[in-house]
């Protein structure tokens, strides 16, 4: 199996079920969840291949000849890596919303869409194919949350919808200066990374894309609409949102931004890892003192993303590895904890409020939510064990290499989030109750696909915390693209 | 042979009008607006066929009327939205007399078609009047308060563009002794720069903008777009916005190539583009900044074609071939998005009787079809991929970056960068329409579905959206036959 199959069974799964009849709606959740693993399976058939240096799947056809556009799909191990994590948050994603009530055939439609999307920006090897599909994501995004969203849902979609499209505006921006002073020939990716751009153009051109692909992996100042979207998004499309649209932009500023202006880069590193930090830090306060479960882990995803930001910053081989573990691990990690708060605690307690959880003694009442919540903090906070924390450590040990003198504010970085992780487990799972306390009403326990999806996600942290040579030479093996030589070879 | 198409269209136009009297004298009633669409889409239709038979050839430079490649291609494409313009079905009382208006449609189309093949500018002007003078009529037929104000603005300004474009093009006739634009192009190479040239182009630059409703001239496109009947302004916001195109096109790289100075940053030089690059900045931010108060989704189309006329001489500033075929490929798209999005506001309209954002809510469980479609055009404005409309600005903007682009000179980046950020803003407003469309509930009783929509109004809404796909995911279809149209046509590389 192919790669192809992952945004093939996306694309055709959306058609699929859009085209069902009215009375078989039921049957969308079926396809939807056969898509996912489709794609799912196809990842991981594709990732074990290439593990065994099997030749890497490449498409590459004329498109647009007039603008020097080609339509090129190709996946290294770093896509592949990205591709199966895509797989799985999809497959946990459908198996969380699988009793959607409300028009179920649009729902999925767009969640597989979403999907299709964003392994297409995975394997794009074009620059005009990665933006298209970088920019299809985003009307499926908005619709999600503004249809089938909560709380202030209309406001937290246009916000995100906005941010998205200014942040492809920059994007743009970036792309057409490179086509331009590059000759104007060719969008390929690699073309425009090989060509040398003056320096003086780099230093103004690098922080407009590097910014423009940012914005969407949460990097603060411009992380506002993370939190408000992520709350008021449906449970499946916050799993994806978290999980692995804002990888979309990570994946863009690693492999866009850093090949096309190496030197822009270097001279922006210090403001981005400044820029990080200040995320690292600040969403982990934020979170610290949010009463709504959502919006602890919405801004956690603020403060973990910053880790991926930082391993960009750092510049060197083990940053860049730590990048891209962070980002799987949160990938996993949010969707994990989105999941359990959105769908499995919500949908039986009707609240999200710290203080009202209380009453409901979830410790007793729904004791799978609560280990899984648990073991997803623990995973969080980068115990060991699991995938937090080989990322962490990696992101760490490239920061050392190159800028030693912040390590200590991610160390503060760590700490806060293991107080804001331990404080939101202990008041919504784990609450003090004094005798006087009626005891709670039982909750309806927990449906096979729930238990399915989070023992899922939870096995995937475990294997890379307790195995992570595979990811790693995966991640490498698209480290060693041309694309990052000009990065990795500079001492 | 050359001017078949033309003339199929004015012997349609003639009989249709043959026809409105005899019915009227026969039947004691007027011709019905079902017949008169049959007639008028009749001839359009033949008019196509007509053009197969049309020979093509490059422009010798001497006569009045070119059938050149380019002219070929954008009389097609003219046709197409003239006949889903024509197709637009009037609302009830709408158009009093079906046999004049349908005719006024065919003289207007017969305008267009002339405007799109000719070199010379005597003869241009002729066909843009020709065009226009119905167009004003077209505006102001439905007899509502709102329909004369329209037709009124529209004529006062028409008229000023046309005295504007009328003295521009006899300025620009005393500098050349040239009536064509090659000649004009041979006296500019020959002797030096001159002020007469200089204002005759102002002036001419001055009236196509009007036509083009690019800001600050924009002033009739709101009251046009909001009053007039929504087949006219069907005609009006696809068709002649097109023509016009082709004609900035045609005069300022065949004439004045070599006067473009240049609109870069740190390297302004006077001349057209760096005039076209303030034209389109300021369309850009106006049209796009009044869109976002607008509760009228007819205003607000209007207030998007100023936007998009904007993005439009983006390219155009970048004064090369390639960003001028973008533009073209462009304002294609364009059209079939603004025409499909008015067809569904048509539709709405009669259901709900009026335009405002609110009355299309819901209209995903009452029509979904249209829903979907309305996405589609909408979506395309905004340049949401895989859209045509995506495409389009995505080439708009990249050619004009690949054409000044140089060393580490960051050309014409401040303009393109605003121009995606302008668009970035658009998506607000349109998704505002969307947002009614889709998420928000319809009125109380909201199940009932809209009116029955006829075959023709079902076409309307429908070719524009498949049309917007299909050059969304394969826009090599358009753009190649047209660059090549128009290095062949041009002469320029």
């Amino acid at each position: 199996m192919t790669p192809a199959w992952t945004i093939l069974s996306a694309f055709f799964g959306a058609l699929l079920v859009l085209l069902l009849p009215a009375r078989m709606a039921a049957v969308s959740r079926i396809i939807a969840l056969v898509a996912s693993l489709v794609g799912a399976v196809a990842a991981a058939a594709s990732c074990l291949a290439r593990l065994n240096h099997a030749v890497v799947w490449d498409f590459d056809r004329a498109w647009i000849p007039t603008l020097g556009i080609r339509f090129h799909l190709a996946a290294d191990g770093l896509s592949l890596t990205l591709l199966l994590l895509t797989g799985l948050v999809a497959v946990a994603g459908v198996l969380f919303s699988w009793n959607v009530e409300r028009r179920p055939r649009a729902f999925f439609a767009f969640f597989l869409t979403i999907i299709g999307g964003v392994d297409g920006v995975f394997m794009s090897r074009d620059a005009f194919l990665l933006f298209v599909c970088y920019e299809i994501v985003i009307l499926p995004k908005y619709l999600l949350i503004a249809v089938w969203g909560s709380t202030n849902k209309e406001y937290g979609a246009m916000k995100l919808t906005m941010y998205s499209i200014g942040s492809s505006a920059l994007i743009l921006i970036g792309l057409v200066v490179a086509y331009g002073a590059s000759g104007g020939t060719s969008f390929d990716l690699a073309h425009l990374a090989s060509t040398h751009y003056s320096p003086a153009l780099q230093a103004w051109a690098f922080p407009i894309l590097f910014v423009g692909f940012a914005v969407l992996a949460g990097m603060w100042p411009f992380h506002t609409w993370a939190p408000t979207g992520h709350v008021a998004a449906p449970t499946a499309a916050s799993m994806l949102l978290a999980g692995v649209v804002m990888k979309l932009g990570a994946y863009g500023a690693l492999c866009v931004a850093l090949p096309l202006f190496p030197e822009g880069f270097e001279q922006w590193k210090p403001a981005i890892a400044a820029l990080a930090v200040i995320g690292i830090v600040y969403g982990a306060l934020t979170a610290l003192s949010q009463k709504d479960l959502k919006f602890v882990i919405g801004y956690s995803s603020v403060s973990h993303m910053g880790f991926v930001l930082l391993g960009i910053a750092a510049g060197t081989h083990w940053g860049l590895r730590g990048a891209v573990l962070q980002m799987i691990s949160h990938g996993i990690i949010a969707g994990l904890l989105f999941g359990i708060a959105g769908r499995v605690v919500y949908e039986r307690t009707h609240t999200r409020d710290l203080t009202a959880l209380r009453e409901f003694d979830l410790w007793r009442t729904l004791p799978g939510a609560a280990i899984g919540f648990t073991l997803a903090t623990a995973a969080s906070m980068g115990l060991p064990g699991f995938s937090g924390f080989v990322a962490e450590i990696s992101v760490a040990i490239g920061l050392w290499e190159s800028s030693p003198w912040l390590v200590p504010a991610v160390a503060l970085g760590i700490v806060i989030t293991g107080a804001f992780s331990l404080r939101a487990l202990h008041k919504a799972f784990f609450p003090v109750r004094q005798a006087s306390d009626t005891t709670a009403l039982p909750l309806a326990p927990l449906t096979w696909p729930e238990i399915s999806a989070i023992s899922l996600l939870i096995a995937v942290s475990l294997a890379i915390g307790l195995y992570p040579k595979p990811w790693v030479d995966l991640i490498d093996d698209g480290l060693r693209s041309p694309l990052f030589h000009s990065i990795l070879s500079q001492p | 042979m050359q001017l078949l198409p033309e003339a199929v269209l004015v012997v349609t136009a003639l009989v249709l009008l043959a026809a409105a009297v005899a019915v009227e004298a026969q039947c004691s009633r007027s011709l019905s607006n079902r017949s008169a669409i049959a007639i008028a889409a009749a001839g359009i239709v033949l008019a196509a066929l007509a053009l197969c038979y049309v020979p093509v050839d490059v422009d010798s430079g001497k006569s009045l009327i070119v059938i050149d490649p380019l002219a070929r291609i954008f009389k097609a494409v003219v046709l197409v939205l003239g006949l889903l313009a024509v197709l637009l079905p009037p609302a009830r009382r709408e158009i009093p007399q079906p046999g004049e208006f349908y005719s006024l449609m065919l003289f207007a189309l017969t305008g267009l078609l002339l405007t799109t093949g000719t070199n010379h500018l005597m003869f241009l002007f002729v066909a843009i009047e020709l065009a226009s003078l119905s167009l004003y009529l077209l505006a102001g037929f439905s007899r509502t308060a709102r329909a004369s104000e329209a037709s009124l603005k529209y004529f006062l300004f028409g008229g000023v563009s046309a005295a504007f474009l009328l003295f521009g093009l006899s300025l620009i006739y005393g500098f050349s002794h040239a009536s064509t634009f090659s000649g004009v192009a041979a006296a500019l190479s020959a002797g030096p720069s001159s002020g007469l040239a200089a204002a005759g182009l102002v002036m001419v630059l001055v009236g196509l903008g009007f036509k083009l409703a690019a800001a600050p001239f924009h002033y009739w496109a709101p009251d046009v777009y909001q009053g007039a009947p929504a087949t006219s302004v069907a005609l009006v916001a696809a068709a002649s916005k097109v023509v016009g195109m082709v004609v900035l096109v045609r005069f300022l790289l065949i004439g004045f190539h070599s006067a473009a100075g240049s609109a870069a940053w740190g390297g302004m030089v006077g001349g057209w583009s760096s005039w076209l690059a303030v034209l389109a900045a300021v369309s850009m931010v106006f049209g796009n900044v009044l869109a976002l108060a607008q509760t009228s989704v007819r205003r607000l189309l209007a207030y998007s074609a100023v936007a998009n006329t904007g993005y439009l001489l983006v390219a155009m500033s970048a004064n090369g071939s390639s960003s001028a075929g973008a533009a073209l490929f462009y304002v294609i798209v364009y059209g079939l998005a603004t025409l499909g999005a008015l067809a569904v506001t048509a539709a709405v309209e009669r259901d709900r009787g009026n335009d405002s954002p609110a009355s299309f809510a819901g209209l995903i469980h009452r029509s979904p079809w249209q829903a979907v479609a309305l996405l589609v055009f909408l979506t395309s404005l905004a340049g949401i991929p895989p859209l045509a409309g995506f495409v389009g600005k995505f080439a708009l903007f990249s050619t004009a970056m690949a054409g000044t682009t140089q060393g580490s000179a960051p050309g014409l980046t401040w303009l393109v960068g605003l121009a995606a950020i302008m668009s970035a803003i658009s998506l607000y407003y349109y998704l505002s329409v969307l947002k009614q469309a889709f998420v928000r509930d319809g009125p109380e009783g909201g199940g009932e579905t809209l009116v029955a929509m006829s075959p023709a109004h079902i076409l309307t809404v429908a070719v524009p959206a498949v049309l917007l796909v299909v050059l969304g995911l394969f826009p090599a279809l358009l753009l190649d036959p047209i660059a090549k149209a128009l290095t062949d046509s041009l002469g320029l590389r």
